[in-house]
């Protein structure tokens, strides 16, 4: 699954690790979920919506 | 191996683990004693030689409470497929090794080697796991 997780993560000048803290996960886990290798829950994509204040449709696009 | 010490969860496997482990080692050098002192036999005897395999069965326990602990669904993701691993690996060594005694010269397996084995294959499923998320 795409996602903009970098470019919105960029715009506020946030490091991998930063997200991770904010989200409570690891390090690993925000590389793995923004590289398209690990497809997120959906309380998780619903946490990282709400963490950038936009929608999960916003940051996820179901192209291959 | 499985988890950093970096939250609650994995600090809480880690410490587990490592009672589980040192309890595994206290108990067996106490039922090789007590067989050793007291030649037992009868109950006692199937109790203290249980004795060792209790921690063990503790440690898979710590597993699934680790795993109904983390928070971080990507490292219960990468935990559970090394376990699956695991599970596959040793099901697959065992079940060759068992037709290797009954059709050739093949030495029985010591059953308790069976733990061992089945985390030298978790572990090893872990590192290609591991790699695949790299």
């Amino acid at each position: 699954m795409k996602n903009r997780l970098k470019v919105l993560r960029a715009e506020r000048n946030w490091s991998q690790a930063d997200l991770a803290q904010k989200l409570e996960v690891s390090r690993q886990s925000v590389n793995a979920v923004e590289t398209g290798k690990f497809d997120p829950s959906l309380p998780l994509a619903f946490k990282l919506a709400r963490l950038f204040e936009t929608t999960i449709e916003e940051i996820f696009s179901d192209e291959a | 191996m499985f988890c950093s010490a970096n939250n609650p969860a994995s600090r809480r496997y880690i410490i587990r683990s490592v009672i589980s482990a040192g309890l595994v080692i206290l108990f067996a050098v106490f039922a090789a004693v007590s067989f050793h002192l007291w030649h037992l036999h009868g109950a006692p005897a199937y109790l203290v030689a249980i004795l060792p395999a209790l921690p063990i069965l503790g440690a898979l326990v710590a597993t699934g409470i680790y795993l109904k602990e983390e928070k971080d669904e990507f490292q219960r993701n990468l935990l559970v497929q090394s376990l699956l691993g695991g599970i596959g690996g040793t099901l697959a060594l065992t079940t060759i090794w068992g037709y290797l005694e009954d059709f050739t010269k093949t030495p029985r397996m010591d059953l308790i080697s069976v733990y061992a084995w089945f985390w030298i294959f978790v572990g090893v499923s872990y590192g290609v796991v591991r790699r695949r998320y790299r």
